[in-house]
């Protein structure tokens, strides 16, 4: 071989983007709760004592000092942010890592605030707290209004920069056998469970906060929402092809790309949902890992450069993993 | 499932793509219910024209071992497992005789019918 000298360690490539996902997971979560508790200091005046600070099916149950309100916003929001900034700048190798990093964030901040907000609107100018009314709509508020902010802030947030190999593929790496000119895909579809298990579960969820709430649009909401986003992501579609490989839900957003330029070996692995990745979905494994988790068993994973690695569990891997490396070898003979 | 195509063999891309699905469904590699990639993917994924997997997609739904809904896609059928393709082909054998004898399709399929009594 006269390959010239290239670092062989993986582990050695910085974290990219760290100046922005701190941005993102710290100052910006940081300004959303500093800008609620200025509005909140400038509507002290106003506001009862103690505030209303819990509301059951019947309006207030529950009061608090004004301080003890205004402590729930960095209890919430500093705690996620640090653990959002942590993920980010020590395993966020994959941009799809540091997207649900800047997300997390800002959606656990945004929420706090926002629903801090909403209470304290609900009860100014009122003598007693007991007297605020419904605040429903201003949950719902505080609910979508951080999801709509979470999804800005994974957006901006730098994506990959292209990275190919420069190594060939190992010949350890499994082969197909696949002639010179002829073309291959490979597709498998995989399912976290039965659609209708996804929509039984979202439904008996948003029964329960309906019954509990007696507010039963925001059950309608919450099951609409709940369905979209989990119904969503519980169905996947893996793809290998002159492309590379890609992983899509039924939602067309987050997904799992890796380029064919920048794949280095494909193999099977086996997948433990739990011990790995905390859970089942789309998750981030304690090694910096990203997997399409939805079962355990046989998985195919992917090796990329910049020390990178995607999991997907799919029946078959072993073809998937096999179509990989024989086309990436391709492409760098 | 794994398609293969070889674009400068003789055999039409088309036939080479419902070929892959026939015998993925008789090693039962693909059963009843499962979908089948859309056409519009497969196509971008194989390089090949949209029409080209529309057409194989056509054949394998003819031949009774996938069914083409609306917004669902290819679905491989619950009789996946009988292959009707000997008929189709009896049936295509049939078309290209009445042609050739230049008899009118009405004719001909009053004798189909007349044979099905």
């Amino acid at each position: 071989m006269t390959a010239p000298a290239r670092p062989t360690r993986r582990t050695t490539t910085p974290v990219p983007h760290r100046a922005a996902s701190t941005v993102l997971t710290l100052v910006v979560p940081a300004v959303l709760l500093l800008a609620a508790t200025a509005v909140a200091f400038a509507w002290r005046d106003r506001l009862p004592d103690p505030v209303a600070s819990h509301w059951g099916p019947d309006g207030v149950d529950g009061t608090s000092s004004f301080a003890g309100l205004l402590a729930v916003l960095p209890a919430v929001g500093v705690p996620f942010a640090v653990l959002a900034w942590a993920i980010a700048v020590f395993a966020g190798r994959s941009a799809l890592t540091r997207r649900f990093a800047a997300g997390l964030a800002v959606w656990v901040a945004g929420f706090a605030a926002a629903l801090t907000l909403a209470m304290l609107a609900a009860q100014l100018d009122l003598p007693e707290a007991a007297d605020a009314g419904d605040i429903g709509g201003g949950m719902a508020l505080a609910f979508a209004v951080p999801l709509a902010l979470a999804a800005l802030a994974a957006w901006v947030t730098p994506g990959d920069a292209a990275l190919p190999a420069t190594a060939p593929v190992p010949a350890s790496a499994a082969r197909l056998p696949l002639p010179d000119g002829e073309v291959a895909t490979w597709v498998r579809r995989i399912d976290w469970v039965h659609p209708g298990v996804v929509v039984a579960i979202c439904a008996a969820f948003a029964a329960v906060m309906g019954l509990t709430t007696r507010t039963w649009w925001f059950a309608a909401v919450l099951f609409a929402f709940l369905a979209t986003l989990v119904g969503g992501l519980s169905s996947w579609t893996v793809t290998v092809d002159a492309r590379g490989l890609v992983a899509r839900a039924r939602l067309p957003r987050p997904r799992v790309v890796v380029p064919l330029a920048e794949v280095e070996h494909a193999e099977v692995v086996q997948v433990s949902p739990l011990r790995e990745f905390g859970g089942w979905g789309l998750r981030m494994g304690i090694d910096g890992r990203v997997g399409v988790v939805l079962r355990g068993g046989e998985g195919l994973q992917v090796t990329r450069t910049g020390g990178r690695r995607v999991v997907v569990t799919v029946d078959d891997s072993a073809t998937g993993a096999a179509l990989l490396n024989t086309l990436a070898a391709r492409t760098r003979a | 499932m794994l398609f293969r195509i070889d674009p400068s063999a003789p055999e039409p891309i088309y036939a080479q793509i419902a070929a892959q699905v026939r015998s993925a469904a008789a090693r039962g590699e693909v059963g009843a219910g499962e979908r089948l990639p859309a056409a519009r993917d497969l196509a971008e994924s194989l390089q090949v024209n949209l029409h080209t997997v529309l057409r194989a997609y056509q054949d394998l739904r003819d031949a009774g071992l996938i069914e083409l809904r609306r917004g669902r896609g290819a679905v491989v059928s619950a009789g996946a497992g009988r292959d009707l393709t000997p008929l189709t082909d009896a049936v295509a054998a049939v078309a290209a005789t009445a042609r050739r004898l230049g008899v009118p399709p009405d004719t001909t399929l009053a004798l189909v019918r007349e044979a099905l009594r």
